[in-house]
């Protein structure tokens, strides 16, 4: 049940489909081991195996064809039932840097994808300087 | 144990206890201020100011729910009211979690910071002064009760009070009902010009400036204006003062005229926070310290003549039973703030002043069998009554961004309606529907829920939280004597000091206002294409309250106002006009509490001139 790939290459491409960000944007966080490891520690053993061998699975199956990845993806990683919710764990990881309600760390909340995507910044950090907002973001 | 005799002792170091000791020590008198919050914190300057508030930051960053109390250090020894403790207390059960015990029938909502620098650490920082009708809401509507002091009274020391925070405001935008054209002095000017106002404010000032809404039967037109507040931006080169100083021969507190004003920096240097730099995480913490703090006042005290004792819990003063006067201040000096051990002091000065914050400084009397010849402690227990509506707008309006808010509509803080409802003010929020929904998280995971992936989650995202608004409906709170602090030996905290029992409840002459505000917005919002996305939930919203039928969903404002008023005579009132308590001529009380009523504005500002009068009282009687 391991999976053919390093599951930290598989992580970074299934982060990418699943949160719309590009790979350079999700490095860019500088939180990709941060995450990675994070997710080790927060999914059973067995768990992290099946999710990542399915993903190995559904990149293999689909390759170039994104419109059939994301059906995939769909059908077998975002339903609740699939992986204990790990899909979706790993998309509230990187948008708002927390796993479940909890803080993955300062860091993880300062660099939220939740306030890039919402064209602004996280309260209280890259702050964005004197009299910025009083016009729409760049 | 403790000999010292000072000339006057503090109880807090928040913005009401700092004003006074920083006024006093510098006019030569030996203060001691009794702080129940850590030590590191009160650091004012340098390495030390630096990184104890970086602690803060890293807290605040860490904290599950960034409420204003999270980067702050929660004491078991000296806990602070917060709102994620706010439950009630049912009958026959354990007391829930927290420093309130909540008797109901509604929970009260707001908090307040123990430790130095107290509340206004995080504090947002809107600084409007209270209109004259405010004073005189007796005579003018019958309704409440009239202060002993005018506004007229107040004005020089409202004066003195934007020096000290360092207000950024425009008067010219400064139009409220019902003032006259001396409400601001000839050619007056704030500190610092007005903080820009939101690319949202822009675009909803637009559409709701002048519009014309009806509500029972009569029509306003309403106003967007800029707000004045306690962060840092360009000073104004026409203002030309720089600092308050006592006047011997006139026993006067007066403004010393000066070439220029210099902005108040961060603590720990002169290059960080000069502007704001738009964190936009004012509440709970301004990272770079644009924002006016309490601890900013401390640091302009004479040190020679002051001497802060923290870890110092107050639990009663002493009277003399013969003469009434306060012979010391008794509290409780812990090593460590999770443990119960603690050393019993005694405190001694000339005079003596109550600054912890209008619950706790009732608690201390009450505790103290003291100054309620009027039975009035603890009672008339105010804060503004917010109430949130929420919409998508058509427009994309880019919020989470800016100060809190920087534009309000005052239309309804003076008018004839104060005869029937009460009287609100409404600041347009830059910070999306973080309050209400604790957006955007909240979107995030909607969205995931709804299956919701990739790239059209981001541009579900970008869709949903540009447009979001936020109308805050702040409604004036009535004093009334059941809405009370009391005390029960059942209830004690880790040292063994009485916890705030709080009975609280709202009345038709606020319901009303729930039902006239709801009116309003609903106007604004059809005017700006905005969607109504408000929820009222009578399950999980800790202050529903319905009226006529509708439900409507309450906030505490942080307001905590009128514990221990100001009146006419020992029977109607706790202070004098001079906030010297009847009972003893030789205590003072500080803060929100003194205040009969609360008008529309945040208090701070008013509770801060009110300071700047207590010190000149003091000066006096010294
Ligand atoms: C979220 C929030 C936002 C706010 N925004 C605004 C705003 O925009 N504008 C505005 O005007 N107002 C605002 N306020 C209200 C404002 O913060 C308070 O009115 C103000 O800070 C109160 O100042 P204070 O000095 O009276 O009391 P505090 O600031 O509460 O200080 C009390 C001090 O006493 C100490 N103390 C308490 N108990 C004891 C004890 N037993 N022994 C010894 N020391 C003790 C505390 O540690 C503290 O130092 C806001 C409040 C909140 C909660
Ligand atoms: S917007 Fe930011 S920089 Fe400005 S006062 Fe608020 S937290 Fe400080």
């Amino acid at each position: 049940m391991k999976p053919e790939v390093d599951p930290k290459n598989l992580f970074l491409e299934i982060s990418v489909l699943l949160t719309g960000f590009n790979n350079a944007e999700l490095y860019a966080t500088g939180m990709f081991d941060t995450y990675y490891h994070a997710l080790q520690a927060n999914t059973g053993q067995a768990n992290f195996a099946y999710f990542f061998e399915e993903v190995e699975k559904i990149l293999l199956e689909n390759r170039n064809e994104p419109e059939k990845i994301n059906q995939a993806i769909t059908s077998r990683l975002m339903q609740p039932s699939s992986y204990n919710g790990l899909a979706g764990s790993i998309i509230t990881m990187w948008y708002t840097g927390n796993w479940g309600n909890d803080v993955i760390d300062g860091q993880a909340y300062v660099q939220g994808l939740v306030w890039d995507a919402a064209q602004t910044h996280p309260p209280g950090a890259k702050q964005p300087g004197f009299g910025s907002w009083s016009m729409p973001p760049l | 144990m403790e000999s010292k005799h000072y000339d006057v002792v503090i109880v807090g170091s928040g913005i009401s206890g700092s004003v006074i000791a920083k006024t006093l020590t510098n006019a030569g008198k030996k203060v001691l201020i009794l702080e129940a919050g850590l030590q590191a914190g009160i650091a004012l300057e340098g390495e030390a100011a630096y990184n104890v508030y970086q602690d803060y930051i890293r807290t605040f960053y860490n904290a599950p729910a960034k409420v204003p109390n999270s980067p702050y250090p929660d004491l078991k020894d000296a806990p602070s009211i917060d709102v994620l403790q706010i439950q009630k207390l049912q009958p026959g059960q354990v007391p829930p979690p927290g420093y309130l015990v909540q008797k109901g029938p509604l929970p009260f909502a707001s908090d307040c910071m123990r430790g130095p620098g107290g509340t206004t650490m995080h504090w947002l920082g809107t600084t409007l002064r209270m209109l004259p009708n405010d004073f005189r809401m007796k005579s003018v509507y019958d309704q409440n009760v009239d202060w002993p002091i005018s506004y007229e009274h107040l004005k020089p020391f409202y004066e003195m009070a934007e020096l000290e925070i360092g207000v950024s405001g425009n008067v010219q935008d400064q139009h409220y009902p019902g003032i006259g054209p001396d409400f601001f002095g000839e050619d007056y000017v704030y500190p610092m010009r007005k903080i820009p106002q939101s690319y949202m404010d822009g675009l909803i000032s637009k559409k709701t400036d002048r519009l014309k809404v009806t509500v029972n039967d009569k029509t306003y037109q309403l106003s967007c204006i800029s707000t004045p507040q306690g962060r840092n931006s360009v000073p104004n080169t026409r203002y030309a003062y720089s600092k308050i100083i006592w006047d011997k021969t006139k026993k006067k507190l007066r403004l010393a005229k000066a070439d220029q004003y210099n902005n108040i920096p961060s603590l720990w240097d002169n290059y960080t926070g000069e502007r704001c730099e738009g964190n936009a995480s004012c509440v709970p913490i301004c990272p770079v310290q644009a924002k006016y703090n309490a601890l900013k006042t401390l640091k302009k005290a004479n040190k020679e003549n002051l001497e802060v004792s923290t870890r110092s819990v107050v639990s009663r003063i002493i009277i003399d039973k013969k003469n009434k006067r306060v012979e010391g201040i008794e509290y409780k000096r812990y090593e460590n703030p999770g443990e119960p051990e603690h050393t019993n002091l005694t405190a001694k000065g000339t005079i003596y002043v109550l600054a912890a914050s209008a619950i706790e400084n009732a608690k201390i009397l009450l505790a103290s069998d003291a100054a309620n010849t009027s039975d009035q402690v603890g009672r008339n227990l105010m804060d503004h009554l917010v109430m949130l509506t929420w919409g998508l707008s058509k427009e994309k309006v880019y919020p989470y961004r800016g100060p809190g808010s920087t534009t309000n509509i005052p239309t309804f803080r003076d008018g004839e309606f104060r005869k029937e409802h009460a009287a609100w003010i409404s600041p347009i929020d830059n910070w999306g529907w973080s309050w209400p929904v604790f957006s955007p998280g909240s979107d995030v995971s909607a969205a995931i829920a709804n299956g919701l992936f990739g790239k059209a989650l981001r541009d579900h995202i970008n869709e949903v939280v540009t447009r979001q608004v936020l109308l805050h409906f702040e409604v004036e709170q009535s004093p009334e004597p059941e809405n009370r602090v009391t005390i029960d030996p059942a209830y004690k905290d880790a040292l063994g000091n009485y916890k705030p029992v709080i009975h609280y409840s709202v009345s038709d002459y606020m319901l009303k206002s729930f039902e006239a505000a709801k009116i309003v917005s609903d106007q604004i919002f059809e005017a700006n294409d905005i969607e109504d996305h408000t929820v009222y939930n009578p399950v999980t919203d800790p202050d529903y309250v319905v009226y006529k039928g509708q439900g409507y969903t309450f906030r505490g404002a942080g307001h905590i106002v009128g514990t221990h008023r100001m009146g006419f005579t020992k029977d109607d009132s706790v202070v004098d006009k001079d906030q010297r308590c009847w009972d003893h001529d030789n205590l003072f009380l500080a803060g929100c509490g003194n205040m009969p009523t609360l008008g529309t504005s945040n208090p701070t500002l008013t509770m801060t001139a009110l300071a700047f009068n207590v010190a000149e009282n003091i000066l006096k009687q010294l």
